[in-house]
């Protein structure tokens, strides 16, 4: 199923930070203006504390929650939560308009894992995703944390997941032009730091990953594996170095790219759903 | 003095490290020393600044001064900077004598000719390279000088480093000056690039120390010991493995300290060849890809990896061959005939 376009704006070509998030205790629908009244009241009162969270703190931080109704995968997942802070300059409160500053939402895609045995007063909504200043994600999620007694801890991407996605991606059909596919690979033990760039042709990319994947539609570890092993074979064969003892740190592709420090920027809106069933499987996984 | 001159003049002097402050203006030598004993070196920066401009205001300075003061900077800050190598090429075989006022004469002439509006500065330093900075304007703009040129001229070499500025326009016309200054015909881009110029002039003048041409059976001295308490067969084994890496790394690295270069880049057009059991990909194109290698220090990184378990020894030719090849730019290709695994770098 399709987003409005004009939501998926606001979510294509950022950067967002990914956390997993434990069920919220009594979270109501229906009282999102009364929260975000609540979370702006803790925002103001925090500042008044003195803990300036931004560069030119006279701005007033003005809360808005919102729920996506067609941001999920199936009927049993929670709709999405988007959380907005935008400033208003004080300055020229007449007729400016608000500047977004921060924004984060909560998600489930395909979360039926977690939702499926849910007692009634929890709402699962496993995948959060920040976008703007750390301050204020601590403020937000520790108002969260308070007011939900729920959890949030940074997700972490393992290369072997990273390799999964890769695969995955290389695998999209585009309708226009792609970038190149990029696998960035660290190598810090060393008495000097290694970073190695592997960009491959697009074209070239997918004509591998079409002859490795058995079933469209369906990938299976080996096939990413045996990806992966080509990969790095084409590799060896001319530098003679093996990238599989290196640390894979970051994918891209035209799809989407994603860094091990958990962060992932969504660049398709044809595939946002799929990259966030992704994501929501590894929130899950943290959390169990 | 000229305003904009005054401002140059500040601006150069903060960039500069407070206590090196006074030693930099100390090499200039456009202030006396009785004047230099007036600045006080121990208040902030901005007030530093402030007081050499009003003590270059005394002096009258004028641009071509301030510039000299830029070269000086760059001269010790060489490293923040991006350097090209270019190589010239003569006609003949002719070892002519090089005069360094008609080399300044020809160049500064065949800028100006082409451009009113150009600083042109000089400096020679003992290792016998000329240092030289162009500042380029417009024939309706004065020269920008904060965008300068820099051109590094070891004068019995066929090598010029370049730090161009960011308006690459004006590479043709600098190249085409310094072609005929040197007497010269002929200039050419070398796929070799780095912030350490240092570096770049061991690799082209090969003062890094070469592979060895025979290698030792015994590890050389201050070769690392294995732990203690470990079984002494695996240790024989480790032992002699470890040796015949080191003496591998050692044939083609050679022993001495390795340039420093930050990064290699490798475009490939090769074949993508796999174990027909995998039954995967076997196209008759290349499987286009482009590496990317960086480091603080590269060429040690390399060295590092087999040691490391990360590569096989001797490592790949086309890593090891950088320095000698002078070039951190490669595009490969297949070699076709006999040996389809062995590559071609143009």
């Amino acid at each position: 199923e399709s987003v409005d376009p004009q939501q998926t704006a606001l979510l294509l070509r950022k950067a967002w930070t990914l956390y997993s998030v434990t069920p919220l205790y009594r979270f109501r629908r229906a009282r999102l203006r009364e929260y975000a009244r609540l979370l702006g009241a803790c925002i103001a009162a925090e500042k008044q504390k003195g803990l300036a969270v931004e560069v030119g703190a006279e701005q007033d931080i003005k809360v808005a929650l919102s729920s996506l109704a067609d941001l999920r995968g199936s009927e049993l997942d929670q709709a999405a939560l988007l959380v907005q802070l935008s400033s208003r300059s004080q300055a020229s409160s007449r007729n400016s308009e608000d500047k977004l500053v921060w924004s984060g939402w909560f998600c489930s895609v395909f979360g039926d894992d977690l939702s499926e045995n849910m007692p009634e007063d929890f709402t699962s909504l496993p995948l959060f995703l920040s976008h703007g200043a750390e301050s204020y994600t601590a403020l937000v999620g520790s108002w969260f944390q308070k007011t939900f007694d729920c959890c949030f801890r940074r997700l972490a991407i393992s290369p072997q997941n990273l390799s999964w996605m890769v695969a995955m991606w290389v695998g999209c059909e585009l309708d226009r032009a792609a970038s190149a596919v990029e696998l960035v690979f660290s190598v810090p033990r060393l008495s000097h730091p290694l970073d190695i760039s592997y960009a491959i042709h697009p074209e070239d990319a997918k004509a591998l990953w079409d002859t490795v994947q058995k079933t469209p539609g369906e990938v299976t570890q080996e096939e990413v594996d045996v990806f992966m092993d080509c990969l790095y074979a084409h590799f060896h064969r001319h530098f003679k170095i093996h990238l599989s003892a290196a640390k894979l740190v970051k994918v891209s592709t035209a799809v989407a790219s994603a860094h091990c420090d958990g962060i992932v920027k969504i660049l398709h809106s044809q595939y946002l759903p799929g990259v966030l069933m992704l994501l929501t499987e590894l929130a899950i996984s943290q959390i169990q | 003095m000229d305003e904009t001159v005054a401002e140059y003049i500040r601006r150069t002097v903060l960039k500069i490290p407070r206590d090196e402050i006074k030693m930099m203006l100390q090499k200039w030598g456009f202030l006396s020393e009785a004047q230099l004993q007036t600045l006080n070196f121990h208040q902030m920066k901005d007030n530093i600044s402030q007081e050499v401009v009003q003590l270059c205001e005394e002096n009258s300075a004028d641009i071509k001064q301030a510039a000299v003061l830029d070269i000086i900077y760059n001269h010790i800050y060489q490293n923040k900077r991006m350097w090209n190598v270019y190589q010239m090429k003569k006609s003949g075989d002719e070892l002519e004598y090089f005069d360094i006022t008609d080399f300044k004469k020809k160049f500064k002439g065949r800028l100006q000719s082409a451009l009113k509006n150009v600083t042109i500065t000089f400096k020679v330093y003992e290792d016998n390279a000329i240092w030289i900075r162009v500042a380029w304007g417009t024939p309706y703009k004065k020269p920008n000088q904060y965008k300068p040129s820099y051109v590094v001229y070891h004068f019995r070499t066929p090598y010029v480093f370049i730090s161009a500025s960011v308006l690459k326009s004006n590479m043709p016309l600098l190249c085409q000056a310094l072609v005929v200054a040197s007497n010269y015909h002929d200039i050419c881009e070398m796929e070799l690039r780095s912030h350490s110029l240092k570096s770049l002039k061991d690799i082209v003048f090969k003062r890094y120390s070469q592979n060895l041409q025979t290698y030792c059976t015994k590890p050389l001295p201050g070769w690392n010991v294995e732990p203690e308490n470990a079984d002494i067969r695996i240790i024989h084994e480790n032992r002699s493995e470890k040796e015949r890496i080191h003496r591998l790394n050692e044939e083609v690295f050679g022993s001495g300290p390795q340039p420093i270069i930050e990064f290699a880049q490798y475009r490939l057009e090769t074949m993508f060849k796999s174990d027909p059991k995998m039954d995967v990909l076997d196209k008759k194109e290349p499987f286009r890809c482009l590496v990317r290698f960086s480091s603080p220090h590269l060429l040690e990184s390399l060295k590092s990896l087999a040691p490391a378990g990360m590569a096989d020894a001797p490592l790949s030719p086309l890593l090891t061959c950088i320095p000698h090849k002078a070039r951190n730019y490669f595009k490969i290709r297949e070699r076709k005939g006999l040996f389809p695994e062995s590559f071609v770098s143009p």
